[in-house]
């Protein structure tokens, strides 16, 4: 039992905090709400063998583990960087299990960015989260788990949405390279999706926090009656319970970490506990830190605005954390005998 | 990180499993749900003989010399088999104040019989006017020569009628406020004047009110100095604080989750089945996961000398009542049955969870008063309640 972090783990955190802090400011992030990717930081990830941190070294990786990846993805949350940082790890890590080390090279300097398709569902029938600036996509399709390129002419410019996302469509019929088929494609690519389940996770806690800590520290500025907001107990205490939550969830997304590394027969559960509680606990906290702005905290000029719309589409971008929760009863309590309700 | 158990958890679990078939019987679990007193004499003296009253202490002090992670493996371990574990855990609060702030032979005289298993303490603290306000005490004492005055009133002093001191907090500076003139007394409770009356709960636990009508006292049952109780005080609600009371969310997570498993719905399907249920039991077990690992993160950090706020004593109890209201809803009429009846599923369990789960949100400091902490002290932000 350890609950800490190792001091390698803690230098990886430091660094990419420090990257996210001077890259990822509130303004590039405005900037790239229209393009779903900030170029340059994509480039300084990119050369700072950010994508390498979870591969093996016989491919070219730093042998690192699914947990410093979610540290990672904590501090780009943190900042709302807006670069691909889950579903890019997750493929790669997929990459690397299937022993494609021609289809890995581009991706580790950053070269082509390759995603997933996380719907298990034809490409072409599914709005692809990182679908305007990935090169290719790794999807379950049927029995086989397909490595799909980017087919010409199709836009690199996102849809409008929520979230800042780089949402498009591909118009696919092709069926793309198929990278393993049957128990070992399905079995490979849920393990992917559970990896998703946590970077996602690690990456809604570190916008929590982030959007706790702006809304508090507005609290102490803005007066209201005569005194700093934050002196009033409706207003003040639905950050602890935020912060009570982010702690959990924190933790889940570490113990998810060690028990999927290991190999643990809880790690898929914990996994999906991770997601559904990061999700709402960020939903929750970013709420409140934007419904303390009073009517400020919803202009535009805010950056409180920015987190609490990344709050639903980072989660709704993997799925629904409610549905979640039927997948969790699944992993933890067998499957329902019947139809269900 | 490694959350791997390591290997002397099992052992110390199976130790605890090994004394509880051996000493808890039927009858022992029925008398504590029948009386509520939160402590059973003889078997606290079995815990005592085994080092598990103190079990941080170290062995040549009567404890085991198990680290905060054991010693809460113990704790747990005994209190799902049955040990009613309040009196003894209560008395560890003042003990380990006693141990850090009284006197050489206040020490050598009360803290091995502690540690055997003989000596309980309550606490009086709480005032009928002060609720979770502690420093509003008004309970005076006097000093008198080498003994001390007390009169006064407390309430909740929980197995007060089965202890052998009370760790009371009284106001010795006439005319001083808050936290200042307060002086810890460790009163003997069969001492003239003192009168205690029962108060039940619908949670089926006793607690008392106690009357204190010109209680002497010796100094030498001072703890710390004379008109400094605060700091006493304060070291021993720290420990309350940060120790949170375990996760009750998982045991109500198990035991709704064999309710399901085990009971018919409306449409005569296991409940297990339905989707409905299946989310809620999910969501008890999401919140269930997330309340151990507050807890185990603050024996963690307790052993590495740092103090995460009191996050998991209000995230725990307040995960318990969400899951004890939903229990029900899930169980309907037979989870009501209490468990006298013999066709209770689960023993009764979830009428149970449901009648206590309330005042776990309140004994260890009420939840409003642990937000306040938190956003004080990881946020920085203004206190809230006046100063006095």
């Amino acid at each position: 039992m350890d609950l800490r972090l190792s001091d390698e783990q803690r230098a990886v955190r430091a660094t990419f905090a420090a990257l996210f802090r001077k890259e990822s400011t509130p303004q590039r992030v405005r900037i790239a709400e229209s393009t779903g990717l900030d170029k340059d930081l994509w480039r300084t990830y990119s050369a700072i063998e950010a994508l390498s941190i979870g591969i093996p070294s016989d491919y070219g990786g730093s042998d690192g583990s699914l947990l410093e990846l979610a540290l990672v993805a904590e501090e780009a949350g943190r900042c709302l960087a807006p670069i691909p940082v889950a579903e890019t790890a997750a493929a790669a890590r997929l990459l690397a299990r299937l022993g494609e080390k021609e289809l890995l090279a581009p991706v580790l300097n950053g070269s082509s960015i390759v995603s997933l398709a996380t719907r298990i569902a034809p490409v072409g029938d599914q709005l692809l989260v990182d679908g305007a600036i990935a090169d290719a996509v790794l999807a379950l399709d049927g029995k086989a788990l397909l490595y799909v390129t980017r087919p010409d002419g199709q836009p690199t410019i996102p849809r409008r949405n929520l979230g800042g996302l780089a949402l498009a469509r591909w118009d696919v019929d092709t069926t793309g390279r198929s990278l393993a088929e049957g128990a070992q494609a399905r079995t490979e690519f849920a393990a992917a999706l559970d990896e998703v389940r946590v970077l996602r996770a690690a990456a809604l806690v570190g916008l929590a926090l982030e959007a706790v800590h702006i809304g508090s520290e507005y609290t102490k500025v803005r007066k209201a009656f005569g005194q700093p907001i934050g002196m009033y107990q409706a207003v003040a205490h639905p950050f602890a319970d935020s912060l009570s939550a982010l702690d959990g969830a924190q933790l889940l997304v570490h113990k998810a970490c060690w028990a999927l590394e290991g190999g643990q027969d809880d790690g898929p559960a914990l996994a999906t506990m991770a997601f559904v509680f990061a999700a709402e606990t960020a939903y929750q906290a970013t709420q409140h830190s934007l419904h303390v702005h009073g009517g400020y905290g919803f202009t535009e000029e805010y950056d409180i605005q920015l987190y609490y719309r990344r709050a639903k589409a980072w989660a709704v971008a993997f799925a629904d954390p409610q549905r979640e929760l039927l997948v969790l009863a699944d992993r933890r309590f067998g499957p329902a005998l019947t139809g269900g309700h | 990180m490694d959350f791997a158990e390591p290997a002397n958890w099992g052992r110390i679990r199976s130790d605890a499993e090994a004394f509880v078939a051996e000493h808890v019987t039927r009858e022992v679990i029925e008398n504590e749900r029948r009386t509520g007193d939160g402590v059973e004499r003889a078997l606290t003296r079995k815990l005592g003989e085994r080092g598990w009253v103190a079990p941080t202490w170290p062995v040549e002090e009567g404890g085991a010399g198990l680290d905060p992670f054991e010693a809460a493996v113990l704790l747990g371990a005994l209190r799902k088999g049955g040990v009613p574990t309040i009196g003894p855990g209560t008395t560890m609060l003042p003990a380990n104040a006693i141990k850090a702030t009284g006197s050489d032979e206040l020490k050598a005289r009360i803290l091995p019989s502690v540690a055997a298993g003989e000596t309980l303490i309550c606490l009086g603290y709480t005032e009928p006017a002060g609720g979770s306000d502690v420093f509003a005490c008004a309970t005076r004492s006097e000093q008198d020569g080498d003994e001390w005055i007390v009169n006064g009133q407390k309430i909740f002093t929980t197995f007060a009628h089965v202890a052998d001191y009370c760790f009371l907090l009284t106001r010795s500076q006439v005319g001083s406020v808050g936290t200042r003139g307060l002086t810890m007394l460790l009163v003997p409770l069969n001492s003239p004047g003192i009168e205690i009356r029962a108060v039940h709960t619908m949670g089926h636990e006793r607690t008392n009110v106690v009357f204190y009508n010109d209680v002497r006292v010796a100094d030498t049952n001072r703890i710390g100095e004379a008109h400094q109780g605060f700091s006493v005080m304060r070291s021993a609600l720290e420990a309350e604080q940060n120790v949170a009371p375990g996760s009750r969310t998982q045991w109500i997570a198990r035991d709704t989750l064999e309710f399901a498993r085990t009971q018919p719905g409306p449409d005569g399907a296991p409940l297990i089945n339905d989707d409905l249920v299946r989310e809620r039991l999910a969501r008890m077990a999401m919140e269930a996961e997330v309340a151990d690992l507050l807890g185990l993160r603050v024996a963690f950090l307790d052993s590495e000398g740092e103090k995460p706020g009191p996050v998991s004593a209000l995230f725990g109890p307040e995960s318990y009542v969400r899951a004890s209201a939903a229990a029900i809803d899930i169980a309907g009429l037979s989870g009501l049955l209490d468990w006298t009846d013999p066709e209770a599923p689960v023993d009764g369990g979830l009428d149970f969870h449901y009648r206590s789960a309330v005042a776990t949100t309140i004994y260890g400091g009420s939840s409003e008063v642990l937000r306040s902490l938190i956003v004080e002290n990881r946020l920085g932000l203004p206190r809230s309640r006046p100063r006095r």
